[in-house]
């Protein structure tokens, strides 16, 4: 697997990814975290959202409880995802490549009324 | 990928797909358009008039933020002439309801309304934290459900107010639906979707003018005019929605975005085909408007949401009605049955608590029967306020506790 | 009076070893049929032939092969063989018109079934036979062809040239969703079913709907807006075509159906398994009635009451009781709103409904000019 450890590849993106909804008490109840990511990956291509989701399961979130996060390798039903405050689903989902100084917003619908 | 433009006025970056219909729009028009939408749904139910005083069921939360954040924007556009008044309820959660009131008593300076905090114990004369004291933290929530149900009413009650609009949405109206069927609950079937319900006994009308809004759009609406909202899952009740109707409810909109709205459509027309014995029973009260009585479970904080623990309780009991059944009829084998007998419906009949005077199917309603409960079991030392004597079970009707009830005004 | 020692005894002839688990009751497998056959005939008790009429009803069975539809033929043949081997005076309380609409028609690469087929008309030679491609709904609906390519839209085009079979399948191509082309299939399947029940001459179908499947199915078109609908698609019945609808099948559950297939000779050979649940498949990627499906199964293994409940509430549901309401031309639903319904979903919410030939539900699923 392609990781952001990798001494050879120098260059980075880094890109802010904001947790609210109730999102933030999974990612040590930080809401904005800035997150670098290699700007290639190890197969020559762009880092995805999906790259993200992983990155962001293995190395930033603490909270064991994975499943109220990631469903079947992807955002939860129910996490709405604002990729620069446009709705992810306009900017091609999981699959949207990012770019240097993102802002990826995950909003949890599910807490609270 | 090219930024789309908007539907509505072709020329903003569209930001937001509407789950109903696929419209993409940009921020401005999505934000008009949500609140035209929410003035459609309170003038065609003719929810208000003129000069009335509406409290909002405020919780914190989005829902509720967006409802009064609407109802303020909607009160000024089209001179509605009411008078608005948040109302939220204090369930005595240490360390959840403190950061929640305090964003309430925010939203009260922002919207510049004034607010109420009903307490749950003076109303109860029981904080939830001494609940769960008492019972553990199992089951603690049908406690919770259940007192907030009533506390809202006899807040309202108590400021004078016959109206109370709670943030439920259409995602909570499709999960009742959901659940009405599972839990085989016609009475329920036939009220759950109605936008209008009449509540116990002291009159008070409850109307959810965001029946309509998908869940989705209230957290896009919160976000893009960035509401002031606090979200945090109760600490009693950790991950209450595992595995329920709202799991499912969730599926279905990532599958078929429209499914929810889907769903409200199913629920009204199958709550108008609910036979009449069943719908009309205990519908004392004028109007057309349902009613409804103290829910059984749920916790109040998230609209009644339902939890996994909810379907097991509902099996056992089924099973036991099951069990029950095939004892009396089906241990005969062939012996002459009507195959089609007419369907026979048992009705549900509402009237009010013998002690507090609310609605309930029951001679004794929910509340008092838990507060009974409670009471009985609790250490001499802990009484506390408005309960006297505790052998003499009368006295710690609910009705009595109203009386001695003060309420914070802040 | 048992002189041998039995160990578990079956409850009920109390003679044999009880071999069976139903409902937690230890039957033997004699025992076993008959309480299934017994649930099963009891929902059918109504149509007998009685002495006033000078025909004996006759009752549509629309086999699909599966497991709970070849059980109904087996319970329902074999109430009409009882009969027919007593001496004098036998009273067979209805004809059966066993229909099936050949299953590799409807799903894409099966191959055809006729050994399965072929066992059907032979073990079960009592009763009427019809077999149909799903395609020749054309024939037995004449305006099918106006109603589809109204509801397709104008990017579809019907080339009359070709066959029935290639303007179908290029109909169903014109849907884009898994849930659509589920949800259409089913509408298509039901009228093909009523028509050839009309023809017939039929007062009745009945539908070997298991538990499992009619709380899917209930599930399944609430969530799709059919809510309606459920009066007659969940619930026993009149159809919108003057048919009855029944559900024989409305108390047992797909696994003790599965059992008595087991149980049964006659059914060897003529049963096409199920194919597979799909598992791995994303949920997104489901179709509504799939992810019921699943649902269903994967709760009603933990909760089978509950799952009971679903189909039994949706019985209970009376039927609208306007007669002059404007039905869907596709799937005969409602148009608009139930009587007494003051939703404002339809009128405010989907848009361009009023005055559609189609109701709401087929509506949604309707292909989707803007996608």
């Amino acid at each position: 697997m392609a990781d952001s450890t990798n001494g050879n590849s120098a260059a980075t993106i880094s890109i802010t990814v904001e947790f609210t909804g109730g999102l933030e008490i999974l990612f040590s109840n930080e809401r904005e975290h800035t997150i670098t990511l290699p700007a290639r990956l190890s197969d020559g291509s762009q880092p995805t959202i999906s790259y993200l989701l992983q990155h962001l399961v293995e190395h930033v979130m603490k909270d064991d409880r994975k499943g109220l996060f990631i469903m079947e390798d992807n955002v939860r039903p129910g996490i709405l995802v604002l990729i620069n405050d446009a709705d992810w689903e306009l900017e091609g989902e999981e699959n949207y490549e990012l770019q240097q100084g993102d802002n990826i917003v995950f909003v949890s619908t599910l807490h609270g009324g | 990928m090219a930024p789309t433009a908007c539907f509505n006025c072709k020329e903003a970056r569209a930001v937001i797909i509407r789950p109903k219909n696929r419209h993409k729009l940009c921020r401005a028009c999505f934000i008009e358009i949500f609140e035209t939408e929410v003035h459609e749904t309170i003038t065609g139910a003719n929810l208000f008039f003129r000069g009335e005083r509406v409290a909002i069921g405020a919780s914190g939360g989005k829902d509720s933020t967006v409802l009064a954040a609407v109802l303020k924007t909607l009160n000024e556009r089209y001179d509605y002439g009411l008078n608005l008044v948040l109302l939220s309820i204090d369930e005595g959660i240490r360390g959840y309801r403190d950061d929640s009131l305090e964003t309430v008593k925010r939203n009260a300076q922002q919207y510049e309304m004034p607010l109420t905090i009903v307490g749950y114990g003076e109303l109860y004369g029981w904080t939830m934290d001494q609940v769960v004291e008492q019972i553990g933290k199992k089951g603690n929530c049908t406690y919770c459900g259940v007192f907030r149900r009533q506390a809202l009413d006899r807040g309202a009650a108590r400021l004078g107010i016959q109206h109370v609009v709670t943030g439920h949405n259409a995602d909570d109206v499709a999960e009742t639906v959901m659940m009405n069927l599972l839990r085989g609950d016609l009475p329920r079937l036939s009220r759950g979707t109605s936008i209008v319900t009449a509540s116990g006994g002291s009159d008070i009308k409850r109307s959810k003018p965001l029946k309509y809004a998908y869940e989705k759009e209230i957290v896009l609406y919160a976000h893009h005019r960035q509401l002031d909202y606090f979200t945090t899952e109760c600490i009693y009740s950790p991950e209450a929605f595992r595995g329920s109707a709202r799991t499912l409810v969730k599926d279905l909109e990532k599958i078929r975005p429209s499914s929810i709205l889907d769903i409200v459509k199913s629920g009204e027309d199958m709550a108008a085909l609910v036979p009449r014995e069943v719908s009309q029973s205990g519908k004392s009260c004028k109007s057309s408007a349902a009613v409804e009585e103290e829910a059984t479970g749920g916790c109040g904080s998230q609209n009644g949401r339902t939890s996994g623990g909810e379907m097991a309780a509902m099996e056992q009991q089924l099973a036991e009605n099951e069990a029950a059944e095939s004892h009396e009829t089906e241990i005969q084998l062939p012996k002459k049955v009507n195959g089609r007998a007419p369907k026979v419906v048992k009705a549900q009949t509402l009237g009010h608590c013998e002690r507090c005077g609310y609605i309930s199917s029951q001679p004794i309603c929910k509340a008092c029967t838990l507060l009974e409960g409670l009471n009985r079991n609790r250490p001499k030392t802990a009484i506390e306020v408005g309960i006297g004597m505790e052998d003499e079970e009368g006295s710690s009707t609910l009705a009595r506790q109203m009386e001695q009830a003060q309420l914070t005004n802040s | 009076m048992p002189t041998k020692e039995l160990s578990n005894p079956c409850m009920e002839c109390k003679d044999v070893e009880a071999t069976l688990d139903i409902r937690k009751r230890q039957l033997c497998s004699d025992c076993y049929k008959r309480f299934l056959a017994y649930k099963i005939i009891r929902r059918t008790d109504g149509y007998r032939f009685k002495k006033n009429q000078s025909t004996r009803p006759k009752l549509l069975l629309p086999l699909s092969l599966g497991v709970s539809s070849s059980v109904l033929l087996h319970v329902l043949d074999s109430q009409i063989q009882r009969q027919l081997a007593k001496p004098i005076g036998a009273k067979v309380p209805f004809d059966l018109l066993v229909f099936v609409i050949e299953p590799s028609t409807i799903a894409t690469s099966d191959n055809l079934h006729q050994q399965n087929y072929d066992l059907v008309l032979e073990r079960f030679s009592t009763h009427a036979h019809t077999r149909l491609s799903i395609h020749d709904i054309f024939d037995y609906i004449p305006d099918m062809k106006e109603v589809m390519l109204e509801y397709a839209g104008s990017q579809f085009v019907d080339d009359s040239s070709k066959s029935n079979k290639d303007r179908l399948a290029a109909f169903r191509n014109s849907i884009t969703t898994a849930t659509s082309q589920t949800d259409l299939d089913y509408v298509l399947l039901t009228r093909l079913i009523v028509a050839v029940a009309q023809k017939n001459e039929c007062e009745a179908i009945v539908w070997g709907d298991s538990d499992t499947r009619l709380a899917a199915k209930a599930l399944a078109g609430v969530s799709k807006g059919r809510g309606a609908s459920m009066t007659w698609q969940v619930s026993d019945g009149m159809s919108p075509w003057g048919i009855r609808f029944e559900f024989p099948l409305r108390d047992l559950y797909k696994t003790e159906l599965e059992q008595y297939e087991s149980l049964c000779q006659e059914l060897s050979g003529v049963v096409i398994p199920d194919p597979p649940l799909p598992d791995n498949v994303l949920t997104k990627n489901l179709s509504i009635d799939e992810l019921m499906m699943r649902y269903v199964q994967t709760q009603g293994a933990k909760y089978p009451g509950v799952m009971a409940n679903v189909a039994r509430t949706a019985n209970k549901l009376q039927p609208s009781s306007s007669d002059d309401s404007i039905t869907c031309s596709l799937c005969g639903g409602l148009i608009g709103n139930v009587k007494g319904n003051t939703g404002v979903t339809v009128t405010s919410q989907s848009g361009g409904n009023q005055g559609s030939k189609f109701c709401y539900g087929c509506i949604r699923s309707r292909p989707d000019p803007t996608r």
